[in-house]
């Protein structure tokens, strides 16, 4: 809460930005303001949405790029640091990257503080005073669903449903937005977001709202660049995979199993994981 | 040497790995990514120019820029 303060003092115009358009898409859109900040939250991910297009670009044109990112990935592929400088080096020459920049996402963070100050500012004075909230104004699906979104999310039962929600939506945008993640981000990315929720109670469930709805953009977004990006880009793989196999008086996939299989043997599973990683990357 | 406020600040990178730095498992499109950009920056100027440093990396990890490999040691805003 203090931290949250402190770090609001600066965000006071983005709180201002946030609470008019709160205020206009309830008072002049007429919407109830839970389903205002539905709208707030979708206009959020509308404007970062050219940035969404521009990774899809983005990860299309390396699907041209995929056997010559194969072959430095097997070139260096006992030292990660290598791999990864000459992979960055790669994609700056050809002009693409999977990855997307920091500053979008840290982006996020000062709408959510603001959203957060506004939401709690709401709670303390609300617009339309005690009448307002009797009435049912800060109500989700009416009374009997989420009575106040003012309120923290463990004021209802209904906010830990949402809660649950969250975790959910979470979990599946996440595995969205994850490019390459290795094992211990992998678990720490299933755990955090249950680790959340004590946490998550003691806010308004305004701003849960606000997190299961981004959150549930994310997959939506997940899915569409899924489709628009081919998972299996066809003739490279092949190209690449078959090369070890001529050193090899075997044919085909066989010799292909039988070289993955001679890899260096402290851990065998490497190879393996390294592959499925980079299946994720091409999604 | 790294002194206290340092380690601080460091503590600060750490900890935001671990908690919300796993929501965004995105990556980034610089090598080494921001966060281990800003751990490097703090640790060989100091915490103040470390920040800026790490602050100026954040900036042009942005959609125009191209990203690629980018080292502390290249930096040319402190000499």
């Amino acid at each position: 809460m203090i931290l949250a303060t402190l770090l609001g003092s600066p965000l006071t115009p983005l709180e201002d930005v946030l609470r008019h358009v709160l205020e206009w898409l309830h008072g002049t859109a007429g919407l109830p303001w839970a389903w205002s900040i539905v709208a707030l939250t979708v206009i959020v991910r509308l404007l970062m949405v050219p940035l969404a297009v521009k990774q899809i670009h983005s990860m299309q044109a390396m699907q041209a790029h995929m056997p010559e990112m194969k072959a430095i990935q097997q070139r260096y592929k006992n030292d990660k640091q290598k791999r990864n400088e000459e992979l960055m080096k790669f994609y700056r020459d050809n002009n693409v990257n999977p990855a997307a920049p920091c500053l979008p996402l840290l982006f996020q963070f000062p709408v959510f503080i603001a959203l957060y100050l506004v939401l709690r500012h709401f709670s303390k004075h609300p617009p339309g005073g005690k009448l307002a909230v009797h009435r049912g104004d800060f109500s989700w699906f009416g009374h009997h669903f989420v009575p106040d979104i003012t309120q923290h999310a463990n004021a209802h039962w209904s906010g830990y449903l949402l809660l649950v929600i969250y975790v959910g939506s979470q979990l599946a945008s996440t595995y969205f937005m994850s490019t390459t993640m290795d094992r211990t981000q992998r678990t720490l990315m299933m755990i955090l977001p249950v680790a959340f929720v004590p946490v998550l109670v003691n806010f308004p469930t305004g701003l849960v709202v606000y997190w299961v709805t981004t959150n549930l953009w994310t997959v939506g977004q997940g899915l569409v660049t899924r489709s628009l990006v081919p998972k299996k880009p066809p003739p490279a793989p092949k190209r690449s995979s078959r090369t070890p196999a001529r050193k090899e008086p075997d044919s085909g996939d066989g010799a292909e199993r039988k070289a993955e299989a001679q890899q260096p043997s402290p851990a065998p599973s490497q190879p393996r994981r390294v592959k499925r990683k980079k299946k994720r990357a091409r999604r | 040497m790294p002194r206290l406020p340092s380690y601080l600040g460091i503590g600060l990178v750490y900890l935001y790995r671990y908690t919300i730095g796993v929501l965004f498992p995105a990556g980034c499109k610089y090598h080494p990514s921001c966060s281990q950009y800003a751990i490097d920056a703090v640790r060989r100027y100091g915490l103040a120019r470390g920040t800026v440093l790490a602050g100026w990396r954040l900036l042009r990890c942005n959609p125009w820029s191209r990203g690629g490999v980018d080292y502390v040691e290249q930096q040319r805003l402190f000499r």
